[in-house]
């Protein structure tokens, strides 16, 4: 077995954020956080420690999701994939972030790319395969994908 | 008429207006070139400022001076400030050139009002090569001109307008993918809301009916979610890659719910299906491979429903054939037809007039699909 996730959540829609409580909760991880927009976000992540945050691109504030990831990026305290229904919002460069779940997610899609995070994470390279709807950054794509 | 390599002797034109006027009377040529209603004139280069020496009746008709306003004069007096300078340049070089021109140059009348002038000029030398004469020959074309100027602006207005209205349909058409993308983005928000809410609710539920219910509605709607998600993630959102959508509909369903003791066996053309529908076929396809999941394979000694499952498609001319099939148990004791999920796949395939079978697959049972899909559909990898 390999350790559990702590789950940093910045996501403006409330019920969404739940439901992916739920998730994270029931595949054995724990939510550290709840952040709306980008100062909560930037709170949340100077008060807690998180292995990886899911950031939404629109937040409460605007699309402010990009700069959750890089003051993430600057403390490099936490990874980050974003969750959005719009990834062509996400800069090329990802802001260094792992990659992208997009929306709509299936619950099973959601719980497998937390199964192949969590081992990206703990143990990289990620030796499960790449669930539908999971696109990872060039930068780890070359990391932990690279072509054979 | 070829006036330059005129050779006359110099005295022909002695007899001008200016010297001995009575002496060309005579002389058929020269009173040809007096009555033709070609207007003509010869300057002296010889003398200072090289001077009009002989102008026909028709240069004074287009000029509207008399024949002692011109006699003496140098050219000069037919420009005015809106001559074109290049176009005096060029005179100016041809004749110190000795050299023949055709120009096209505005001249003023003697009233002032302009005309534009198909200007010829030729040189003529004598027998020794002599430059004796300059001959200059001048043709109204302002017609011509004006709607040469007509043609252009004509031109220009309409580049500005086709730069304009190719402007207002580039703007339009930002406008409309912004648009797009705004309400594509809300409607793939609000289906992962419609699956939050269901999967939700299902978890508050206590009852295992009521669970299985909304799991299979949740997976319906998921199903929808896919197809949504996939459509916009490519570059042409009128197309639909049903083989894409089952890898990961498979890929979701089995890989991701750990039924890992069920194996798929994929045989997938790329094929292209209009967006359509994409719904109706992605829905048939969901209905049936959750069907055999749920019902083909029952429980082992074990503790395990292991078995395989396959989904085909191909595309033999104008058609699209999709296959579900798995070596459980078989349909024989299906309780069938009031069931939703039998009438919802019935509906579907009508809807999409598309032919549909259970076959007995023994062991098994293996549902054909096939409906018409538009030869030019070909199948798409990108
Ligand atoms: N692949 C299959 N293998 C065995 N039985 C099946 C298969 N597909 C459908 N059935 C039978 O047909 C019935 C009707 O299916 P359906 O209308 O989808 O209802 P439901 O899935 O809700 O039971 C199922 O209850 C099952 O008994
Ligand atoms: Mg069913």
């Amino acid at each position: 077995m390999i350790g559990p996730l702590k789950v940093l959540i910045v996501e403006d829609e409330a019920l969404l954020a739940m439901e992916l409580e739920s998730l994270v909760e029931d595949a054995g991880h724990s939510v550290v956080g709840w952040a709306t927009s980008l100062a909560e976000a930037k709170d949340m992540v100077d008060s807690t420690r998180a292995d990886i945050a899911f950031v939404d691109i629109h937040l409460t504030d605007g699309p402010t999701g990009v700069d959750v990831a890089e003051y993430i990026g600057d403390r490099k305290n936490s990874m980050v994939v974003f969750m959005t229904a719009n990834p062509k919002r996400i800069p090329d460069h990802f802001a260094g972030a792992i990659g992208v779940i997009a929306k709509p997610y299936t619950m099973n899609g959601f719980t497998s790319a937390l199964r192949y995070l969590q081992e990206g994470v703990r143990r990289p390279p990620p030796t499960s395969e790449r669930p539908a709807g999971f696109t990872l950054s060039p930068a780890f794509e070359t990391v932990w994908a690279p072509a054979t | 008429m070829d006036w330059k390599r005129t050779r006359e002797p110099a005295g022909a034109w002695h007899m001008t207006d200016d010297l001995h006027a009575e002496q060309g009377k005579g002389d058929p040529f020269a009173a040809a070139i007096r009555a033709t209603r070609m207007s003509m004139i010869i300057t002296d280069p010889r003398r200072p400022d090289n001077p009009i020496v002989f102008a026909n009746d028709a240069f004074l008709r287009l000029t509207g001076y008399e024949r002692h306003e011109v006699i003496g004069k140098s050219c000069r007096f037919l420009q005015g400030p809106k001559t074109d300078k290049s176009a005096i340049a060029q005179i100016r070089d041809a004749i110190s050139g000795e050299a023949d021109l055709s120009v096209d140059i505005l001249n003023y009348r003697k009233d002032g009002s302009t005309f534009w002038n198909a200007l010829y000029i030729s040189p003529v030398s004598n027998d020794k090569g002599e430059l004796q004469f300059f001959f200059a020959s001048q043709l109204d074309v302002s017609d011509r001109k004006r709607s040469e100027h007509r043609i252009t602006a004509d031109k220009d207005r309409f580049e500005k307008a086709v730069k304009e209205r190719t402007a207002e349909l580039e703007a339009a058409l930002e406008a409309q993918t912004t648009l797009l993308h705004e309400v594509d983005h809300r409607v793939k928000n609000n289906l992962q809301m419609i699956s939050s809410l269901i999967l939700m609710q299902s978890r508050t539920a206590s009852d295992d009916n009521l669970k299985r219910s909304l799991s299979t509605m949740l997976e319906r709607i998921e199903a929808l979610s896919t197809v949504h998600r996939r459509l916009y993630q490519s570059k042409d959102v009128s197309k639909f890659d049903v083989s894409d959508f089952a890898r990961d509909l498979i890929s979701d369903l089995l890989t991701a719910s750990g039924r890992s003791e069920i194996s798929p066996t994929l045989d997938l053309e790329p094929i292209v299906i209009p967006a359509e529908k994409a719904t109706p076929v992605a829905l048939m396809v969901n209905e049936l491979v959750t069907n055999a999941l749920k019902h083909a394979f029952k429980e082992k000694p074990d503790g395990t429903r292991s078995g395989r499952i396959g989904i085909k498609m191909s595309q033999p001319d104008g058609h699209l054939n999709i296959e579900v099939s798995d070596d459980g148990v078989g349909m024989a004791d299906a309780n069938g037809d009031a069931s939703f999920g039998m009438r919802l796949i019935k509906s579907l395939a009508r809807q999409l007039r598309a032919d549909i079978e259970w076959r007995d697959a023994g062991p098994g049972t293996r549902v054909v699909i096939s409906m018409p899909n538009g030869p030019q559909q070909k199948g798409n990898q990108s």
